[in-house]
């Protein structure tokens, strides 16, 4: 369902521009705001939608295949770890749900650089970093060496 | 220099009325520019349109008081502070920018019809002229997004740099003309103060094709998003109350 | 380019190159760090590493989970499983290898920060299928990317690696990549010890069913543009099982997933006459594929080919029967949130033609095919295996290294490793970094040269087809139609068509042969001649050319593997029909091909299918 970018809410912040994975959400020319360029080439993967700071951006069904009237709006909370959905029917039902996103704060990911330096012989191993604990096993399976033909 | 009010040396080659004149002209040109802007893209019908929707998808019915308070809201934070921009730099900017402009406006009709003594008032214009170039060009070079974040060089001007190609250069030629005027070569004055004059009047009278218009514009669509907000007719997932008005 | 502009070239050296920022790209990424504290790892993405790949939006389940802490699955049933559902046809030792690994990564996604559901009553997480746990995936991607941040020494985003570039003391081993900047249109020169391919596989080489916007709503991900495949074979890389397309029963339009709602929500699908088909068609599958029938659960292609024999025989729409299902709010929470998790598109076609799943069935279809390597199906790169597991003629030295010295691959960009999914990408990408690692360890006074003759030829190339948009322009007075010029977007439509219609797209109902095949060939050779002739506006539709340029090669190969391989493996997948059963005699192998950038000739060849695992 390809996006478009309401004129009363966009600031031209280029938030949006800096996200989208396809590559086509672009400032337009007279107004110095966002907008959808190449809807055959957008997912509505609603990155845009959800990076967008004013919710100055929407999406509206493929004109292929989906009648008007529908809308499917979203707030993402970062920093509550929670995102909101808000689905209005053509129909005018309105369906609402919320569902959890991340159980950790932003940024708390220990770099891999962090952990004790494995030792040379381990770089020799099957074995890759934080195993064999990390898989909750006692040792990484492998093949018994009649196995290989 | 700085302290002596400009438009008084014009008498040399142009009469007291001529600015005066000018500048009523100019307030016209906005006034109709906007109005033809609103008439002919046909926005002020759909901005009724629009609020129609919001009253009749209400679910909470706003008093008179409600509104006001909403109103207030909207010009302490998204006007007077520049409240609706996210990035620091580019709020700091527009702020330097939009008081820039009020105090050069507003010093400027002020020495223009009254011709005051005192020196707060020239000393106030160059003030909100610099004020303007440092947000204005900080803006233009660094700041705008086609450049910041689409990579464009910021020499590629297109129509949506109508309105800041334009202010900052009626600025800056009328800062320069300030400055070869007061240094004494009247061809030099003449020439630089008619550019002067060429895009100020670029400025105002490009209002129904450039971005000048946002300055009507954003506030109202301010107001009515947060109207919507409040009166329950918003099409986001609930949690937003609370969360508007940042 | 304005006056004011002009084209930098940028230099980047690294120990290891990572190509491609998603899942398995993160993950060689994560990998490579712990294991080479000191070393200068570079990241590029053409898009921005926080959402891209084929996880953006993210997904409401991980397909790759063995549970072996609660001794639920052990790595060799996970081979079986592959192998059933590809009709014996797995690079076992690959799919060993993940499915050992890919719980530590999973429990590594939990810790980080991914909430995964679990089972109220018994504390492990919550299955929705034997292989399948649900997540509640909507920023699996930003996780993932901050994880890649923690470790890259530098990520490049918005760079387009467009070519491979090949030491010039030997050509058979990498010494880097270039590419140009997607925002600035500099030109990028990465110079590297060890290079990681882990880019996208291919969606967009068929014509899809939509044909206006719609056309954006593919099953894969529209980024997804080849580039693990269009890197790899005009570098000379060997390929394998580049004719194994995959075609999704999909919610139709939408493309919606279907594993939650048959195997978590236990919903069921049926003809418009509320028939169920698919064990009606049992005997129809044993004629064409003999055993291979029997497998429980049914080979993914298979049940793809009793839902289009049942539409042939004019008993469509097929529907899933959703309403059946979501007698509570907890499930119908489920069934909305994986969708809104992983394809938003489909609650979109919901809220637009009034379907509450409570109420009424939804339609399903088969897709257009895609080639890719992480899902079920396993095109891709022909790669060497781990060294404790692999057959002999299945190693060469380096996990994960394909047939170029020092080129590692991982996800969709490996052939040979089915039903990875993100989860598998991802460990298959740390089991790359860790090798990339060690090869860089052992080969540490080798430094790969490049020749900077090519690297000016390459920087033209890559910018020609802005020139040709620029110069050839004067010729025309506006428009899109020119006789020296094709826009991408052509491109591609042209591109789609010959594979539609010759190469068992969906006009075909999948069917090919050789005459078809052979017509197809022809074809593309004019089109990929007409590449040459591709005009870019701008840097997004320089992209875009680019992005063509890779999904070519790779519909040209697909083309030549379809042709190779004399029988039909994958009914439902495709079809050919002047062989239209299985052969196991003769075709119980891999394929293989070779393009020789030298004498331009594809090589051709089968390889072994060894089954280590009984």
């Amino acid at each position: 369902m390809p996006t478009f970018v309401y004129m009363t809410r966009c600031d031209g912040c280029g938030q949006c521009v800096d996200i989208c994975p396809s590559d086509i959400m672009h400032i337009d020319r007279t107004y110095r705001r966002a907008y959808n360029i190449e809807p055959n080439f957008c997912w509505e993967c609603y990155s845009c939608v959800k990076a967008c700071p004013q919710h100055a951006i929407d999406v509206r069904g493929y004109a292929d295949f989906a009648p008007l009237g529908h809308k499917v709006r979203v707030l993402r909370e970062e920093e509550e770890g929670m995102i909101y959905w808000k689905i209005k029917y053509r129909d005018g039902r309105v369906k609402e749900f919320s569902f959890p996103i991340r159980t950790t704060p932003w940024g708390s990911i220990k770099s891999p650089a962090d952990y004790e330096t494995p030792d040379t012989q381990a770089l020799d191993s099957p074995m890759l970093a934080h195993e064999p604990t990390a898989l909750h096993v006692d040792t990484l399976p492998t093949l018994s060496s009649s196995n290989n033909k | 220099m700085f302290t002596s009010n400009p438009f008084a040396d014009l008498i040399v080659f142009l009469p007291p009325y001529f600015m005066q004149v000018y500048i009523i002209l100019m307030i016209l040109a906005v006034a109709a520019g906007t109005l033809f802007d609103m008439l002919h893209k046909k926005s002020v019908i759909f901005f009724a349109r629009q609020w129609r929707k919001s009253q009749t998808a209400a679910t909470k019915q706003l008093s008179g008081m409600d509104n006001a308070f909403l109103l207030i809201r909207t010009l302490l934070k998204e006007v007077a502070t520049s409240g609706e921009f996210c990035n620091p730099l580019r709020r700091l900017s527009h702020l330097l920018m939009f008081y820039g402009f009020v105090i050069y406006l507003v010093t400027t009709i002020v020495m223009v019809f009254a011709y005051p003594a005192s020196a707060i008032w020239p000393v106030l214009w160059n003030i909100g002229a610099l004020m303007v170039l440092v947000g204005g060009y900080w803006f233009f070079f660094f700041i705008r997004v086609d450049v910041a974040k689409e990579g464009h060089s910021p020499f590629r001007l297109v129509r949506a740099d109508l309105f800041i190609v334009s202010l900052l250069a009626s600025v800056t030629f009328a800062l320069l003309w300030e400055i070869v005027q007061a240094a004494g070569g009247p061809t030099a004055t003449r020439i630089i103060f008619s550019i002067y004059l060429l895009f100020t009047t670029l400025l105002f009278a490009g209002v129904p094709w450039s971005k000048f218009a946002h300055m009507f514009y954003k506030p109202a669509a301010a107001f009515q998003r947060r109207v919507e907000e409040a009166n329950g007719s918003s099409d986001l997932p609930t949690p937003s109350v609370r969360h508007e008005g940042r | 380019m304005s006056l004011f502009t002009s084209r930098k070239t940028h230099f980047v050296d690294s120990d290891i190159l990572i190509i491609g920022g998603g899942f398995g790209g993160c993950g060689a990424t994560y990998e490579a760090r712990y294991w080479a504290r000191n070393a200068k790892i570079v990241l590029v993405e053409k898009a921005n590493i926080e959402r891209s790949g084929a996880v953006a939006h993210g997904l409401s389940a991980i397909n790759c989970y063995m549970g072996m802490q609660w001794d639920e699955n052990q790595p060799e049933d996970h081979v079986r499983y592959a192998r059933n559902d590809l009709l014996g046809l797995v690079r076992e030792d690959l799919g060993y290898d993940i499915a050992r690994h890919v719980d530590a990564s999973v429990h590594k996604f939990e810790e980080w920060g991914l909430p995964i559901m679990k089972n109220k009553d018994t504390g492990r997480y919550l299955r929705e299928g034997r292989w399948q746990i649900m997540i509640h995936g909507e920023s699996y991607k930003p996780i993932i990317a901050e994880a890649a941040r923690k470790a890259a020494t530098e990520v490049y985003n918005r760079i387009m690696v467009t070519h491979l570039l090949m030491d010039k003391k030997d050509p058979n081993k990498v010494a880097g990549a270039v590419g140009f900047s997607v925002r600035s249109g500099d030109f990028y020169v990465f110079r590297a010890k060890a290079v990681i391919v882990a880019a996208g596989g291919a969606s967009h080489i068929y014509k899809a069913r939509s044909i206006g916007e719609g056309v954006g709503r593919t099953w894969y991900a529209p980024w997804s543009s080849a580039s693990a495949y269009g890197l790899l074979i005009p570098a000379g890389v060997k390929m394998t099982q580049m004719e194994n397309k995959i075609v999704l029963a999909r919610f139709k339009d939408g493309y919606g997933p279907v594993g939650a709602w048959f195997l978590l929500l236990k919903s069921y699908a049926t003809n418009a006459y509320g028939e169920k088909y698919e064990e009606a068609r049992f005997d129809e599958l044993k004629a064409l594929v003999g055993e291979y029938a029997e497998k429980q659960p049914v080979p993914t292609c298979l049940r793809n080919h009793a839902m289009l024999e049942e539409i042939k025989a004019g008993k469509g729409p097929i529907y899933m029967h959703t309403q059946e299902v979501l007698d509570t709010r907890e499930k119908e929470e489920i069934g909305w949130e994986d969708f809104l998790d992983m394809t938003i598109g489909q609650a979109v076609v919901w809220a637009s033609q009034n379907i509450d799943p409570r109420e009424k069935p939804s339609e399903l279809i088969t897709s257009e095919p895609y080639v890719m390597g992480s899902h079920a199906t396993c095109s891709g790169a022909w790669a060497s295996g781990p060294e404790d597991i692999a057959p002999a003629d299945y190693q060469w030295g380096y996990n994960r290294m394909m047939t170029v010295d020092g080129l590692f691959g991982a996800g969709d960009t490996i052939g040979g490793s089915a039903h990875k999914f993100s989860s598998g990408s991802f460990t298959e990408g740390r089991i790359a970094g860790k090798s990339a690692v060690k090869y860089v360890r052992d080969k540490s006074t080798d430094t790969p040269q490049i020749d900077d003759m090519q690297i000016k030829e390459l920087e033209a190339t890559i910018f020609k087809p802005m020139e040709n948009y620029e110069v050839g322009r004067n010729e025309i007075v506006a428009g899109t139609v020119s006789p020296s010029y094709i826009s991408p977007l052509q491109g591609l439509q042209r591109l789609e068509k010959i594979m539609d219609e010759y190469v068992g797209g969906i006009s075909t109902y999948y069917v090919t042969n050789e005459p078809m095949l052979n017509r197809g060939l022809e074809l593309l050779t004019m089109l990929k001649e007409d590449l040459d002739h591709l005009g870019a506006e701008d840097l997004h539709q320089l992209q875009r050319a680019w992005e063509l340029h890779h999904r070519v090669w790779t519909a040209e190969s697909v083309t030549r593997h379809t042709l190779y391989r004399q029988e039909t493996r994958w009914p439902g997948y495709y079809y050919r029909g002047d062989y239209p059963k299985l052969d196991d005699t003769e075709w119980h192998v891999f394929t293989a091909s070779q393009y020789d950038p030298q004498t331009g000739e594809w090589e051709m060849s089968k390889l072994p299918v060894h089954h280590i695992i009984d």
